[in-house]
C-alpha cells in the first residue's frame, strides 16, 4: 500500500508543483543513513551572511548568523529583517504576477534579474514572498521561484553573496520544505503553516500553548528534513541546499532548464502554460466567497477528491470475484482497473491487437504463467502469521513464490507447503541465519522498498519489529557484490535477487549488480510498499515503475547482461493487462503485494502501523487474528488463476504463443493522447524506445543463474573434506592455510550442516577448521552450531557475520603475541546480525562491532566507531579502546569495558543505555559471567592482555564499566541472573 | 477536554445503538422510539471508527458525507465543528439521521460491520446536529456574498428543502412553495413520529428561514397560482414534486370495501394528531380492527407500526417472497416484529373475503422463491396451499408512481412515457425547459429521501452555473 495516487503530471486536479519532484535517495551507490541513532553526524545548521574567501582572513568572516536549522518562526524572520544593514541588507520582492500582462516564464526571468540586480548593488538577504495576495494577481509557485533565482544568481557568480529566505504559504510538509531547500533557499519562513496551527488551536482541534505547538512543528520539519537527507546520505544542510536532488516526472525541460537544471525529467510534461493555467484556476476558485476549501483525498480515498487505484469500488470487486471465483466477476474488478480514469503511466499506454489473434489453447498453458508471479515482501511482524502462511501455501501450491519478508520466519513452516520460497535479507537481518537462507530457492537482498526507499519501517514497537535504513554491511557495490557471494556460499542452489527502488540512474545500479552476480533484480515502482510507511516517503519517493524498469532492461541489454538476469517488477500491478504491460516493457517476473492481500480480505484500510487491522490480516492482536481473519489460500489462488488466465487471454489477442514473445517489444504499444493539457504534454517515447532496445541476445534470461567468477574453491574443499563426517554426524578436524582471496570461508560447511542437521546444527565443536593466514572477508559467516573456527592471522571485514552459533577464535601468531593487544585483527562490521555462537578475537576489531548482534558473545581487546549498534541481546566484552557513538540504540544485551580511561562517558551514546561501574553492581552474576568469558578468551586465544587481566583481577575490577540498557536496568533482571553461559572445555 | 484516542475502542466496545423507549410505551405513543445519545455515549460509539483508508461509509452515501471525519469530531466533543461538516455535504442531516435505510447504506458498507457491528453512524449523526442545534449553532452564511437572483423552489419536501439550502448558502434568494401547512412533505406528513417527529422539520424551517428562505405555504401550483406566473417571478425555478400515485393492486373483492388507502392512512394520523386541519386527509382509526398490510417496503412498516400505535386487534403483514428480499430496511422490520406485527411471508394475495359487505378476510397463497434472470428471486405459487387469513381492514402499500401534474406540460417540462421528468443531457437536474429544474422522486421514481437531497444538491448547482452563463441577459433583462 504504498502511494496509490496518480503522479501529479497525470492527476486531473491541481497538484502543487512540489509534487512534481520524487526524491532522491541512496541505494547501493552510497548508504543512507540512520539520522536518529546517528545524529551525531547530521546537522541542519545554516548561515546568514555573505560568504568570503577562507584564505583571506578578514574581519567581515565574522558578519554570519548562524541558525541551528533553516526554518524561521515568526521572532526570527523578523530578526534576520532587522539584523545591521551594512552586512545584511535585505530585499524583499513579490512573488505575485499579473498572468493577464506578463506570462510565468516572464515573471520568473523577471524575478531572477531583478535578484541579481539587487545582489550586484549590494543586497544580501533576499525575500521572497507571496504573501500579498490579490484578486487579479497570481503566485509564481515557490520552488519555481527560488530554483530560478538561485539559477540566476549561480550565473552571475553572486550566490555566495546573498541568502534567498522564502516567505510562502505554500510550504507545509517537509518534503516541501526540502523542494524549496534543494532548489536553493538558505531559510523558510512557513507563515501560513503556523497560522494554520493558530486557527486549529483555537477551534480546539489542538490543544496547548500556541507557542508550543508551533515549537513542535518545526521540530517535526526538522527531523522530517533529517530524515529526507539521510535517505540520501547526507549529513549536512549545507550539502543539501541547492542540489537538486529530485527526479521531476513530468515536467517540461523549458521549466526544468529556468529553475533545476539538475534535476532529471525524462517524459516531458506541463510546461509554463500548464502550469500557469493550473494556478489561475487555483487562484480563481480561492476568491469565490462560498467556497469550501477542498478536501482533497490526496493521502486517503475521499469522494471527489483525487483517483485511487485502491477505491472502495476496486477492493470490493476483487474481493467479490475471489470469493465467487466466477470470471464474470473478475472480468467486473478488471474493468474498473484496465478502465479506470488515467492514473498510472500505463494507463496512456494501450496495446495494439494482432491482427489475427491466436486461438486461446495456442498460448502457453496457465502452469507456465504461475512461477513468473511471486508475492511481495511482507514480514511476519506485519502481517499475522495467518495471513502470512496463508500466502505461502496458495503460492507454494499454485508454483509461484511467496517472500518471507525480512524478519525470518517460524523454522517450522520450512519444508512444508507453508515454506516462503524466497527468504528476504534486510538491514535487520531478524533471524537471518544459515538455516533460514538454506531453506529458500530464492534470497531476497533488501536494498530498497518502494513506499519508502532508504528508510525502514514504521511498525511501532508494540506490534513487533523496528527497521532501520542501512545495511551496515553495504557501503558500495562491492559490499554488495560480497552479500551476494555470502548467500552464494551458504546456499549454492539458491538464486539471489536484488530489490531496488526505481529512481533516475536505476539501470546502472542494476548493471553493478548484474556484474555483483545477482540473479534477479525487483524494480519496485513508487506504488509498491506498505501501509506502514511515512507519509513523507510514501508520496515523494521512488518514480513509477514504467521508467525504472525499461530504463534497467535497457541498462541491461546494452551490457549484454539482460540474458543472465531475471528481471522482475513490482508496484501496483492488479490485472493481466499491467502484467502484460510490464512484459512489453522488459520484465519477466512479476511481484503483487496488495492484490493478494485484498484477496485475503484486506480492505485497504491504511492502519497496517496501528496493529489494529479489523481484517486481523496486518496485526499481531490475538483476538484479531483468531476471530476475524478469514484469508483462505483459496482466495489467493483464484486471484492468480485468474490473473493467469487474463494473461493468457491478452497473449493470445497480441498473437503471442508464449509470454517471452513480448518481452521489450515495445511496438505493441502505443502512447494515448491523454485528457487534460498536462497528459498531453507528456512523451512517452523514451520509455518504449528504451524498452525496445536490443542485442544478440534474448531480451530475457536464458541462463540458469548467474554464477560468480570466484568459485569459492577454499569452501569447496574444506566441504569435501568433512562432508562424510557431516553426514555421519561424527566429529572433524581439518587444517587449511588461507589468504585474503579466500572469502566467506566456512560458510558453504555452514549451509551443509544447517540443511543436514537443521536449526540446531552439531554438537558443539564436534566440527574444527584450523586455519592460518590471513583471511578474506566474512569469514565465518553465518556459521551454526558445531562448528569451531580458529584462524592463526587475521582477518577482513564481515567475520561471524549472521552466525547463529559455533565459534571463531581469531589468535595472532606466538611471536606477535605481546603486541596483540594493540593490532586491529579483523575488519569492520564483524558479528553483524549474529543471534548466537562465541567469537573471540586476540586483537582489536574495526569500525560497527556486533551491530544488531541479537545473541552472540564476543571478547575483543578493543573496537572502532559504532560498536554493539542496535545490539538486541548477547554479550560483548571490551578490553581495550573504544570509539564514538558505543551503544547506540542498544535496547537488549549486556557490554563489559575495560576503561581505565573513563572514554566510556565520552564515546557512549546514553539514550538507551546506561553506564555505571562493575564493581557496584549489587549483585555478583555479571562479575562472575566476565570473569568467566576472560578465562575463556585466554584459554582459547592464548591472550597476553588477557592473562594481565586475570592476574590482577581484583586490582583492575573497579576499572571495568558495566553497561545495559536502561529498561533492562530498572528491572535487574539481568545482573541478577547467572545467564548460562556455553562455556568451552579447555 | 479531548482524550486519549483508544485504536482499539471496536474491539473492546460493541456497537451500543441509543436506547429505545419500553415496548409499552412504544405501542402506544406516537413518539420517536430512539432516546438521545448522551454525550459520553456518542464519544464512545464515535471512536469505534477505524478511520478507514478506504471510507465505504462515504462511498456508499449518496450524498458522500465525510463520516469519519464528522465520527472523529464527535469523538472529540467537538460537536459544532461536527455539525458545521455534516453541512458540508447534506441539507437535512437530523433527518438522514433518523430515517436513513443506514443498515443498507452507511452502516452496511462499515469496515466493522462484519464480525463487529457497523459504527451507530445514524444515531451520531442525529446526535450531533440535535446537539448543536441544542447549543444554539446555526450555519455560519456570514461569508455568504449576495447574487441578484431569485429562484423558485416547488415542493418543500426533501428535494426542494435540499436544493433551496445550496441555494441560500450561494447567495442566491429562494422562495419555496407548498401545499401543506407545515414544510417537509412526506417527512411530515408520510413518515409517522415514531420515526422522525413534526418538531424536527419545525426547527428545520426556523433554521431555514433564519438562513433567509422564504416559505409560502398552504399555496397550490395550478390553484392558488398558476405555473407560468412562477417562470415570470424568478430566474429559474425548481420542481421537487414527489411521485404520489399508489401501485394499484386489482384483486377479486376490491370493489366490496375495506382497504384503507396508505398514504391517506398516514397523513390523515398526522394530520390528525397536530390539528392541522389540511382538507381531504380524515383521521383514520383502526383501533380493535383486524389491519392486514400488502407490501414489504418502508411504507408498509410505517403503516402497520401506526395500526399497532392506534391499538388495532392484530396487525399482520403480507409479503410474496421472504424476509432477506423484503425491499426496506431490515431495522423497521425488526421494530415492526417487536412492537407485535405478525410477518406472513411468501404469501400472494388472491382474494377478498366479505360478509355482510364487510371485509373479514384476504386469500393468499404460499409462494417459494425462484431464480430470475433480473437478479431477484421471483415468486412462484405453491399450487394447493392458498388459505384464507382474517382481516376488517386491508392496506396497500405498493410503492408510487410518477404523479405528473398537468400544468407540467404547458411550461414546457417533458416527461416519459412513465410520468417521470426528462432530464436533459446538459446539466444535471436541468428539464426540457433550461430554465426550469428538477429531482427527487418525480425525476427519479420512488427513492430514499437521501438521494432526493443528492439529486437536489446537485440541481442546485447545476442552476448556480446556469444563472452565471446567463447572467448578462437578465440583467439585460
Amino acid at each position: 500500500m504504498g502511494d496509490d495516487t496518480p503522479v501529479a503530471v497525470l492527476s486531473s486536479r491541481n497538484r502543487l508543483i512540489c509534487d512534481y519532484f520524487r526524491q532522491s535517495f541512496a541505494q547501493v551507490t552510497n548508504p543512507p543513513i540512520d539520522s536518529l541513532r546517528e545524529a551525531a553526524v547530521m546537522s541542519l545548521e545554516t548561515c546568514i551572511g555573505r560568504e568570503h574567501n577562507v584564505f583571506h582572513e578578514t574581519a567581515s568572516h565574522a558578519y554570519r548568523v548562524l541558525l541551528p536549522w533553516p526554518v524561521l518562526n515568526y521572532v526570527k524572520y523578523q530578526t534576520l529583517l532587522g539584523l545591521d544593514q551594512r552586512y545584511y541588507r535585505n530585499v524583499r520582492f513579490s512573488l505575485n504576477y499579473d498572468p493577464e500582462s506578463l506570462g510565468l516564464r516572464r515573471a520568473l526571468e523577471n524575478l531572477a534579474e531583478h535578484c541579481v540586480t539587487a545582489v550586484q548593488s549590494g543586497a544580501t538577504i533576499i525575500v521572497l514572498s507571496d504573501r500579498d495576495i490579490s484578486r487579479d494577481k497570481v503566485p509564481i509557485p515557490a520552488p519555481l521561484a527560488v530554483g530560478a533565482v538561485h539559477q540566476g544568481l549561480l550565473k552571475a557568480g553572486e550566490r555566495p553573496n546573498a541568502n534567498i529566505i522564502i516567505e510562502t504559504g505554500s510550504a507545509r510538509d517537509p518534503h516541501q520544505f526540502a523542494v524549496l531547500l534543494g532548489l536553493g533557499a538558505t531559510a523558510i519562513y512557513p507563515y501560513l503553516a503556523f497560522q494554520s496551527i493558530n486557527q486549529q488551536q483555537e477551534t480546539g482541534a489542538l490543544e496547548g500553548d500556541p507557542i508550543q505547538l508551533r515549537k513542535n512543528y518545526r521540530r517535526g520539519i526538522r527531523k522530517g528534513l533529517l530524515k529526507i537527507l539521510s535517505k540520501m546520505g547526507i549529513c549536512t544542510m549545507a550539502s543539501y541546499r541547492g542540489s537538486q536532488l529530485f527526479e521531476a516526472v513530468g515536467l517540461a525541460p523549458e521549466v526544468v532548464d529556468l529553475c533545476c537544471p539538475k534535476v532529471s525529467s525524462k517524459i516531458n510534461g506541463a510546461g509554463f502554460a500548464e502550469i500557469e493555467s493550473d494556478i489561475r484556476k487555483v487562484s480563481a476558485n480561492a476568491w469565490v466567497e462560498q467556497t469550501r476549501p477542498i478536501r482533497d483525498g490526496i493521502y486517503r480515498f475521499m469522494y471527489g477528491g483525487e483517483e485511487h487505484a485502491y477505491n472502495p469500488d476496486v477492493v470490493m470487486n476483487l474481493q467479490q470475484a475471489v470469493a465467487s471465483n466466477d470470471w464474470s466477476d473478475y472480468r467486473k474488478f478488471a474493468d474498473s482497473v484496465d478502465k479506470r480514469p488515467t492514473l498510472a503511466i500505463r494507463d496512456l499506454l494501450a496495446l495494439k491487437p494482432a491482427a489475427k489473434p491466436l486461438p486461446l489453447s495456442k498460448v502457453e498453458k496457465a502452469e507456465q504463467i504461475f512461477p513468473r508471479f511471486d508475492t511481495a515482501a511482507m514480514s511476519i511482524g506485519a502481517l499475522s502469521p495467518e495471513a502470512h502462511e496463508s500466502l505461502a501455501v496458495a503460492m507454494n501450491r499454485l508454483g509461484g513464490r511467496s517472500n518471507s519478508g525480512e524478519g525470518g520466519e517460524d523454522p517450522k513452516r520450512f519444508n512444508t507447503e507453508r515454506n516462503s520460497r524466497i527468504k528476504q535479507v534486510a538491514s535487520g537481518r531478524f533471524g537471518v541465519s544459515a538455516h533460514y537462507l538454506v531453506n529458500a530457492d530464492v534470497l531476497q537482498i533488501k536494498v530498497a522498498q518502494g513506499a519508502k526507499p532508504g528508510e525502514g519501517g514504521q511498525l511501532p514497537g508494540h506490534k513487533v519489529t523496528v527497521e532501520t535504513p542501512p545495511h551496515h554491511d553495504i557501503y558500495s557495490i562491492e559490499d554488495l557484490s560480497q552479500l551476494i557471494f555470502d548467500l552464494k556460499m551458504v546456499n549454492p542452489r539458491a538464486l539471489v535477487s536484488v530489490k531496488l527502488v526505481a529512481g533516475a540512474g536505476v539501470g546502472t545500479i542494476a548493471v553493478g549488480v548484474a556484474k555483483a552476480y545477482a540473479d534477479l533484480i525487483t524494480i519496485a515502482g513508487f506504488d509498491g510498499g506498505t501501509g506502514a510507511s511515512p507519509l513523507s516517503s510514501v508520496k515523494y519517493a521512488g518514480i513509477p515503475w514504467e521508467l525504472g524498469l525499461a530504463e534497467t532492461h535497457q541498462a541491461l541489454v546494452e551490457n549484454n547482461l539482460r540474458h543472465k538476469i531475471r528481471l522482475q517488477v513490482d508496484g501496483g500491478l492488479k490485472t493481466g493487462l499491467d502484467v502484460v504491460k510490464a512484459g512489453i516493457l522488459g520484465a519477466e517476473s512479476f511481484g503483487f503485494g496488495t492484490g493478494p492481500m485484498v484477496a485475503l480480505g484486506c480492505k485497504y484500510l491504511r492502519i497496517c502501523h496501528l496493529n489494529n487491522c479489523a481484517t486481523g490480516i496486518a496485526t499481531q492482536n490475538k483476538t484479531l487474528r483468531e476471530k476475524h481473519f478469514h484469508g483462505l489460500p483459496e482466495r489467493v489462488m483464484n486471484y492468480f488463476g485468474f490473473l493467469a488466465r487474463d494473461v493468457r487471454e491478452i497473449l493470445a489477442s497480441l498473437g503471442a504463443h508464449r509470454f517471452t514473445d513480448i518481452i521489450g517489444r515495445s511496438e505493441l504499444l502505443e502512447q494515448l493522447p491523454g485528457k487534460t493539457a498536462k497528459q498531453q504534454a507528456l512523451d512517452l517515447r523514451p520509455i518504449l524506445a528504451s524498452a525496445a532496445t536490443r542485442n544478440q541476445f534474448e531480451p530475457y534470461c536464458t541462463e540458469a543463474s548467474n554464477p560468480p567468477f570466484d568459485q569459492g574453491r577454499l569452501n569447496q574443499e574444506i566441504l569435501a573434506a568433512a562432508k562424510d563426517a557431516l553426514e555421519r554426524n561424527e566429529a572433524w578436524s581439518g587444517q587449511f592455510g588461507i589468504h585474503n582471496y579466500g572469502r566467506s570461508v566456512g560458510a558453504t560447511l555452514s549451509g551443509e550442516v544447517a540443511r543436514l542437521h537443521g536449526r540446531e546444527g552439531l554438537q558443539d565443536g564436534q566440527i574444527r577448521l584450523n586455519l592460518s593466514g590471513t583471511a578474506g572477508q566474512s569469514l565465518g559467516c553465518w556459521n551454526t552450531p558445531g562448528i569451531s573456527i580458529h584462524l592463526e592471522g587475521d582477518a577482513n571485514d564481515y567475520v561471524g557475520k549472521g552466525m547463529s552459533g559455533g565459534r571463531i577464535v581469531l589468535t595472532t601468531a606466538d611471536v606477535h603475541r605481546e603486541r596483540a593487544r594493540r593490532n586491529v585483527i579483523c575488519g569492520n562490521a564483524c558479528l553483524y546480525g549474529a543471534t548466537g555462537g562465541e567469537l573471540f578475537a586476540n586483537g582489536q576489531t574495526g569500525e560497527r562491532f556486533a551491530v544488531r548482534n541479537s545473541g552472540a558473545h564476543a571478547v575483543i581487546e578493543g573496537a572502532g566507531h559504532h560498536a554493539c549498534e542496535y545490539m538486541t541481546g548477547g554479550t560483548v566484552v571490551i578490553m581495550g579502546p573504544i570509539g564514538p557513538n558505543l551503544a547506540a540504540g542498544m535496547t537488549g544485551g549486556e557490554l563489559f569495558l575495560l576503561d581505565p580511561n573513563g572514554e566510556a562517558e565520552r564515546y557512549l551514546n546514553p539514550e538507551f543505555v546506561e553506564a555505571s561501574p562493575l564493581e557496584e553492581q549489587q549483585f555478583d552474576a555479571p562479575r562472575r559471567r566476565l570473569k568467566a568469558l576472560v578465562t575463556t578468551h585466554v584459554s582459547l586465544t592464548g591472550s597476553e592482555w588477557g592473562r594481565k587481566v586475570l592476574e590482577s583481577w581484583e586490582l583492575m575490577l573497579s576499572h571495568w564499566v558495566y553497561v545495559i540498557p536502561k529498561n533492562l536496568a530498572a528491572s535487574n533482571d539481568i545482573s541478577q541472573q547467572d545467564v548460562p553461559l556455553r562455556l568451552v572445555k579447555a | 477536554m479531548t482524550r486519549k484516542f483508544d485504536h482499539f475502542a471496536f474491539l473492546s466496545r460493541s456497537r451500543e445503538d441509543p436506547d429505545v423507549f419500553p415496548l409499552k410505551v412504544r405501542r402506544s405513543e406516537f413518539r420517536e422510539i430512539y432516546k438521545p445519545y448522551s454525550q459520553e455515549e456518542a464519544a464512545d460509539q464515535a471512536e469505534r471508527c477505524l478511520d478507514c483508508g478506504n471510507p465505504y461509509c462515504e462511498w456508499k452515501c449518496p450524498v458522500h458525507n465525510y463520516i469519519p471525519n464528522w465520527l472523529k469530531l464527535a469523538g472529540e466533543g467537538r460537536i459544532l465543528e461536527a455539525a458545521e461538516l455534516c453541512h458540508e455535504t447534506n441539507s437535512l442531516p437530523e433527518v438522514c439521521g433518523r430515517i436513513c435505510p443506514q443498515d443498507r447504506l452507511c452502516e452496511q458498507a462499515c469496515t466493522l460491520e462484519t464480525g463487529f457491528g457497523a459504527v451507530t453512524i445514524g444515531a451520531i449523526e442525529r446526535y450531533i446536529v440535535d446537539e448543536a442545534f441544542k447549543q444554539g449553532w446555526r450555519p455560519d452564511l456570514s461569508h455568504v456574498r449576495t447574487r441578484p437572483w431569485s429562484v423558485g423552489i416547488v415542493g418543500a419536501g426533501p428535494a426542494g428543502l435540499a436544493c433551496a439550502d445550496v441555494l441560500t448558502r450561494n447567495g442566491v434568494s429562494v422562495t419555496v412553495y407548498d401545499r401543506y401547512p407545515e414544510i417537509g412533505g412526506l417527512l411530515s406528513f408520510g413518515i409517522p413520529d415514531f420515526k422522525l417527529e413534526l418538531s424536527v422539520m419545525r426547527r428545520r424551517r426556523e433554521v431555514l428561514e433564519g438562513a433567509g428562505v422564504h416559505f409560502r405555504l398552504n399555496c397550490e401550483i395550478g390553484t392558488d397560482i398558476q405555473a407560468h406566473e412562477l417562470e415570470h417571478m424568478h430566474d429559474a425555478l425548481f420542481f421537487g414534486i414527489g411521485t404520489y400515485q399508489p401501485v394499484e393492486a386489482s384483486l377479486p373483492g376490491m370493489e366490496k370495501g375495506g382497504i384503507v388507502p396508505a398514504l391517506e392512512f398516514l397523513i390523515g394520523q398526522t394530520n390528525h394528531m397536530y390539528q392541522l386541519d389540511i382538507p381531504g386527509f380524515p383521521h383514520i382509526n383502526l383501533a380493535g380492527e383486524h389491519v392486514m398490510v400488502l407490501g414489504g417496503g418502508d411504507t408498509a412498516m410505517d403503516c402497520v407500526r401506526t395500526a399497532i400505535r392506534q391499538k388495532a386487534a392484530s396487525v399482520q403483514c403480507v409479503y410474496r417472497r421472504n424476509r432477506e428480499n423484503m425491499p426496506g430496511s431490515p431495522r423497521e422490520v425488526s421494530h415492526a416484529m417487536k412492537e407485535g406485527v405478525k410477518f406472513e411471508f411468501n404469501a400472494q394475495p388472491l382474494s377478498l373475503i366479505h360478509q355482510n359487505r364487510k371485509l373479514t378476510g384476504l386469500e393468499i397463497a404460499k409462494t417459494r422463491l425462484v431464480a430470475s434472470n433480473t437478479g431477484r428471486a421471483r415468486p412462484e405459487l405453491i399450487e394447493g396451499s392458498e388459505q384464507v387469513l382474517p382481516a376488517t381492514a386491508l392496506i396497500f402499500a405498493f410503492g408510487y408512481r410518477p404523479s405528473p401534474p398537468s400544468w407540467l406540460e404547458t411550461i414546457g417540462i417533458a416527461t416519459d412515457e412513465s410520468g417521470l421528468v426528462r432530464m436533459d443531457d446538459h446539466l444535471p437536474g436541468q428539464t426540457s425547459n433550461p430554465a426550469i429544474f428538477a429531482a427527487g422522486d418525480m425525476v427519479r421514481g420512488s427513492d430514499l429521501v437521501v438521494t432526493a437531497i443528492a439529486d437536489a444538491r446537485e440541481a442546485a448547482q447545476s442552476i448556480i452555473q446556469y444563472l452565471e452563463v446567463k447572467e448578462p441577459q437578465l440583467r439585460r433583462a
